[in-house]
């Protein structure tokens, strides 16, 4: 077993006392990508345990995946010592020191504590000067005395502290469980009236996210953003996608997206982050020829974009429908459904051409001067009160269009449906 | 230095790319065989933005794309339309080899949206053309849309008003559309590599697109 100790000084800086609990679970949920055993404790500064024997060989050995985890509290922008030691305790007093915090074993780790001044210890303020009024000032003395008499004189408890220490005694603990539902929020120590001021926060809470949806090996379809007001109801943002994603650069840009054209009510002052529905991760493999299943991928996100910037319903696709009238011989459908049902078009070569641009409503219009082809009669819809009888013409009109005109048979009038254009 | 162009190919090549060593860009047969022939590489220019000028609606500009659209439909591609002016019709779409589900309708509020939109789909490899009729819109924005179609090759179709005829912008090509008696009469106005000036007719594509019941079953 190995331990990294994290030591966060700027995060019991930043948050007040009741947030740096919030934040350190946030911490904890960003930790598990890397450790099944993550504990942390609220000490000041706030310490965060990971266990990586049992990780070591997933992510290529020690410095590898320390590399990666001194690169993902950079990229939170957090401040941050790391110590590495094969008990918690080892590891937690080795953040203390200047240099030389990683050690492998457990001779190693006694060699290392040594030298190290003996109030670095976490033991009870009394027990520590009753030992320097001993003369004794570094770990090195102390841990030469025989081991009965420490216990006879401070109780067996600072015994066990010091055989824990350097990991000679198992030293249990509960390790943290991920929520089954992602809920993160932050304060800020004032009151942000930009939206682009919003970003720098934002950035680390779906960093952490990220880190969470990895460590659970899951992906969202959505998730909801919640910008707090100052005795005002929050504003949501439900942000959609279109497939599963764990990206926080592909949610920033989601975000961003819908902040771009979002007016603040009031000054926000905190925010909070909601996913309580996860799914499988859909991971599309990196192909040196573009697959058609990366070019679904590439216009996935292209609609996620278009729908986070213009609205969701402002991006359609089409389908057909098997109706005579030629306004209800269509509908929008949502994009990127593959046909389903009965295939329409089959039927389509028996039908005569329709002209490819419809208008959006109907447009009552002179009686045409130039017929150039005609009638073609569409009587229909008898069933559900939108009776049609109608004569269709194409039409040629002063300015060169050819109009998809029809008569109405039952008040006389004439319309124009499209044009053949 | 480099060495001067040794054949009349190179010459040729030179006069179209601006470098006589590259293969010159590739086209999309535009499926009108007379078009073709006056267009460089015979065809739409692919990662590149054509101006359709169009003096009317319904005079057939669109019936001039459908071959060339249909084409990268059966490769895979989507179709992206964005704030066309009427209701592209399925139906119709769908009798001229463009199966519905493959087009994208994008509406937009603003003019500044719609070129937003224009330029994020331009950008997508999925995505084979973009039509797009915006409102009003000057050379500094059909410049940021031709450099976008460049990155990705997507073809872009922008619709614009007859005014725009008499302004300058850096679309590698520019049609004018009038009507004409059983037909569309193009001018280029200007073709990147290739020759402008030239005056051609082309007939309308639904008359031949739309296959009789016999030459379906057949």
């Amino acid at each position: 077993m190995l331990w990294l100790c994290l030591r966060l000084p700027q995060l019991a800086r930043e948050a007040q006392a009741i947030s740096t609990a919030a934040a350190m679970e946030r911490l904890a949920a960003w930790a598990y990508q890397w450790s099944s055993q993550v504990s942390y404790r609220l000490s000041d500064p706030p310490l965060l345990w990971l266990e990586l024997g049992a990780s070591e060989h997933l992510f290529g050995g020690y410095a590898a995946l320390l590399e990666q985890v001194q690169a993902g509290l950079t990229q939170l922008k957090l401040s941050h010592v790391c110590a590495l030691a094969p008990s918690p305790h080892g590891a937690a007093l080795l953040t203390q020191a200047e240099r030389q915090r990683c050690v492998y074993t457990r001779p190693q780790l006694r060699l290392r504590l040594e030298p190290l001044p003996l109030e670095w210890l976490e033991l009870p303020i009394e027990v520590i000067g009753a030992l320097q009024s001993a003369g004794l000032r570094n770990i090195g003395q102390l841990l030469a005395l025989p081991a009965a008499a420490i216990a006879r004189r401070f109780g067996p408890q600072t015994c066990r502290y010091l055989r824990q220490l350097l990991g000679q005694q198992s030293d249990p603990r509960t390790a943290w469980q991920l929520p089954s539902t992602y809920q993160a929020r932050c304060e800020f120590g004032c009151e942000l009236r930009e939206t682009t001021a919003l970003l720098f926060p934002l950035q680390r809470l779906l960093l952490e996210f990220q880190g969470y949806l990895r460590g659970r090996d899951c992906a969202v379809l959505r998730f909801t953003l919640k910008l707090e007001h100052y005795r005002l109801p929050a504003s949501d943002l439900t942000i959609g996608l279109s497939a599963p994603g764990r990206e926080a650069a592909q949610f920033l840009q989601l975000v961003r997206e819908r902040l771009h054209n979002l007016v603040l009510p009031a000054p926000v002052c905190g925010l909070c982050l909601e996913a309580l529905e996860f799914t499988a991760p859909g991971i599309v493999q990196a192909d040196l020829f573009g697959s058609p299943a990366q070019q679904l991928q590439q216009l996935q996100l292209l609609l996620d974009r278009l729908r986070a910037r213009l609205g969701a319903d402002q991006v359609q696709s089409l389908a057909l429908k098997p109706d005579y009238r030629p306004e209800r011989a269509w509908d929008y459908a949502p994009p990127l459904q593959t046909r389903s049902g009965r295939d329409c078009t089959v039927a389509d070569d028996y039908q005569p051409a329709r002209p490819c641009f419809l208008a959006t409503q109907l447009q009552r219009v002179a009686p045409p001067a130039r017929l150039l082809s005609g009638p073609e009669r569409i009587e229909s819809g008898w069933w559900d009160r939108a009776d049609a009888a109608r004569d269709y013409y194409i039409a040629l009109a002063e300015d060169g269009a050819r109009l998809w005109v029809f008569r109405n048979l039952s008040d006389g009038g004439w319309y124009l449906q499209g044009l053949w254009t | 230095m480099k060495p001067p162009p040794a054949t009349l190919e190179q010459l040729t090549r030179l006069c179209q790319n601006g470098d006589w060593n590259r293969e010159p860009k590739p086209a999309l047969p535009s499926g009108f065989a007379e078009l073709d022939a006056h267009l460089p590489g015979g065809g739409w220019p692919c990662g590149a933005i054509a101006e359709l000028i169009s003096d009317a609606l319904g005079i057939g500009e669109l019936g001039l794309l459908m071959p060339a659209l249909s084409s990268l439909v059966r490769a895979g591609r989507y179709i992206a339309w964005i704030t066309p002016p009427y209701l592209p019709y399925a139906p119709a779409l769908a009798q001229r080899g463009l199966p519905p589900e493959r087009m994208l309708l994008i509406r937009a509020q603003t003019l500044q949206q719609s070129l937003w939109a224009t330029e994020q789909a331009l950008r997508c490899p999925a995505i084979g053309a973009v039509l797009s009729w915006p409102a009003y819109i000057v050379d500094r924005n059909v410049r940021r849309l031709q450099l976008a179609a460049e990155a990705a090759g997507t073809v872009g179709f922008l619709y614009r008003p007859p005014e725009a005829a008499r302004e300058s912008s850096p679309a590698a090509l520019r049609l004018r559309l009038q009507a004409a008696f059983d037909g569309i009469l193009i001018e280029i106005k200007k073709s990147r590599g290739g020759r402008a000036g030239a005056r051609l007719q082309c007939p309308h594509s639904n008359a031949l697109a739309v296959p009789t019941p016999a030459a379906a079953r057949a």
